[in-house]
């Protein structure tokens, strides 16, 4: 079978917070279009970090770091919100914005990318129904339950159409059912094409969506199961 | 099963419920909040940066306006005073002068002004009645010229001190270069306030502009996230100062404009007042001008805005 387009590629990463110790040591790693990678580690191993890299919310300090086969370490700041937007990234904390409807938070991708009102209002309508809130869209983030927020901001993440989905600890905040919900869509949008790493600590998830396995420790990661990835 | 009944779950009863709208009807909110509690203290102090702006301005179109008034009558005026040794001569110079200057283009009115006239200008330093009893008072003719005469002066007053020894022909010229110099420094000195004031604006703008992309870090930080450039997050800021500052400069416009108003009736009602101070009546043309000041104070604002916030952001990643 062949290789699909690279979508993230680390080789011998590193990250640390000023002059603090390597919060991520020579990270080398690869990963394709349509490829499902889970990330686990305890708590401050590093998960978190290796996706703010991925994501564009941090710089590494060493190393090289490619993302859609461009040179994101050495991309200038002008061309970094063009790689953002083909990113969907989850929060465990959801992050919306809490003065704008639920309806405003999904279409927020596309109004920052200046697509015309007339050309997603309907897509974010469906996205909201699809996710079962088609009865709240105007509601705002502080009126909506932790089920109810992790979809508006499952739904923002997908409103793109991302090719790459992140999702940090995406079931820390809802309830088992969801949690197990969310992480079929999930396998669903990878079987659409999309690469999609999910941090989580939730082995029973883990083990029961039976996809490959980085695992991240002081910061190395230190194993993997499964194709394609390499540490 | 749906999708959407696959995400129905006990966790949707915390949820509040809210009626269902149609998606035509929306409209679009900010994308950075309501500045709220934060926002009214920056229109005050908005409205009263606009407020001195309209004050400046008004101070220098007023002084504009009455120097131009003072020059002008200046250079279209020109005295002529007869001294003598007795009052025949004195007469008889008027009469010289008199007949001179009425053949002479671009005198348009030549007028002597009466003895009585004349003794009254003198009565602040001599006392009434005195003038006469102690002077052989000079004689005062005033003259309406018009601009080309000034080109032939010289002729003009060689002509008046030959046919009147003691005449002397007077232009107004220094009194002309001292008013316009006087006019000057006040035009400047309105001008330095009215920049000083657009530099407190810009220093505030500065200020709250960073005071809000620190609030808001956590809505900027999400905006950068979902793709957002720098160019759109301050184009958003600068909406949302433009807004602040319209409200502000408006209120500060019409403050100034009820003080140029109370100035200008407390004036007029003071006879005393009225003679030596310039006019504050406000014409249509002074009104547009001074609608530009808390339009150049909103400007300032927004635009200073949008530049501390692009060069904030500059120096994240």
């Amino acid at each position: 079978m062949d290789a699909g387009k690279e979508i993230v590629r680390f080789e011998e990463l590193g990250l640390s917070y000023e002059d603090a110790p390597e919060t991520l040591s020579d990270v080398t790693m690869t990963l394709r279009e349509g490829e499902f990678r889970f990330l686990t580690g305890p708590s401050g191993a590093g998960k978190t970090s290796l996706l703010k890299m991925i994501y564009l919310a941090h710089r590494p300090t060493r190393g090289r770091f490619f993302l859609f086969g461009e040179n994101a370490t050495e991309a200038p700041r002008e061309a970094l919100p063009a790689l953002r937007r083909r990113i969907g990234v989850v929060f465990q904390e959801f992050r919306l914005l809490d003065h704008l409807t639920a309806y405003e938070n999904v279409a927020l991708p596309m109004k920052v990318a200046g697509v015309n009102q007339n050309q997603y209002r309907e897509d974010v309508s469906e996205l909201l129904n699809w996710v079962g809130l088609g009865d709240r869209m105007d509601a705002k983030p502080p009126t909506l339950s932790g089920g109810e927020k992790q979809r508006v901001a499952l739904a923002r993440a997908l409103v793109s159409k991302p090719d790459l989905i992140l999702a940090d600890e995406p079931t820390g905040n809802v309830d088992p059912a969801m949690g197990e919900r969310i992480m079929k869509l999930f396998v669903e949008l990878n079987k659409l094409g999309a690469a999609v790493i999910v941090a989580t600590h939730d082995l029973h998830l883990v083990q029961s969506i039976g996809k490959p396995v980085l695992r991240i420790a002081d910061g190395k990661v230190t194993r993997s199961a499964g194709a394609g990835g390499a540490a | 099963m749906t999708q959407a009944d696959e995400f129905e779950t006990e966790d949707d009863a915390d949820a509040v419920k809210a009626p269902r709208r149609s998606i035509f009807r929306r409209q679009a909110a900010p994308l950075l909040p309501e500045a709220g509690a934060a926002g009214a203290p920056l229109t005050a102090v908005i409205a009263v940066m606009s407020f001195l702006a309209v004050l400046a301005m008004a101070s220098l179109l007023i002084v504009n306006r009455a120097a131009s008034e003072w020059t002008s009558s200046l250079r279209s005026e020109i005295t002529v005073q007869v001294k003598g040794a007795s009052a025949d001569e004195i007469e008889n110079g008027v009469e010289a002068a008199l007949r001179i200057l009425n053949e002479t283009e671009g005198v348009i009115e030549a007028t002597e002004k009466s003895r009585d006239e004349t003794a009254a200008l003198l009565e602040p330093w001599l006392g009434e009645g005195n003038a006469e009893a102690f002077l052989n008072i000079p004689a005062i003719i005033e003259v309406k010229a018009a601009p080309s005469l000034r080109d032939n002066l010289d002729l003009l007053r060689n002509r008046i001190v030959a046919a009147a020894p003691g005449a002397s022909l007077d232009d107004h010229a220094r009194w002309h270069d001292r008013l316009s110099g006087a006019a000057r420094s006040g035009q400047a000195m309105a001008f330095g306030v009215f920049l000083l004031v657009m530099g407190a604006a810009c220093a505030i703008s500065i200020f709250a502009a960073r005071a809000g992309l620190a609030a808001n870090h956590e809505i900027v930080s999400v905006l950068h996230l979902v793709g957002a450039t720098d160019g759109f997050i301050a184009a958003e800021v600068q909406r949302r100062f433009f807004i602040l500052g319209l409200r502000g400069a408006v209120l500060g416009l019409f403050a100034a404009l009820a003080a140029l108003l109370l100035a200008g009736f407390a004036v007029r009602s003071s006879p005393a007042a009225d003679n030596f101070l310039p006019s504050l009546r406000l014409g249509g043309w002074m009104i547009l001008w001074l609608a530009a000041a808390p339009v150049a104070t909103c400007l300032v604002t927004a635009v200073t805005a949008r530049l501390t916030v692009l060069k904030t952001l500059s120096k994240q990643y």
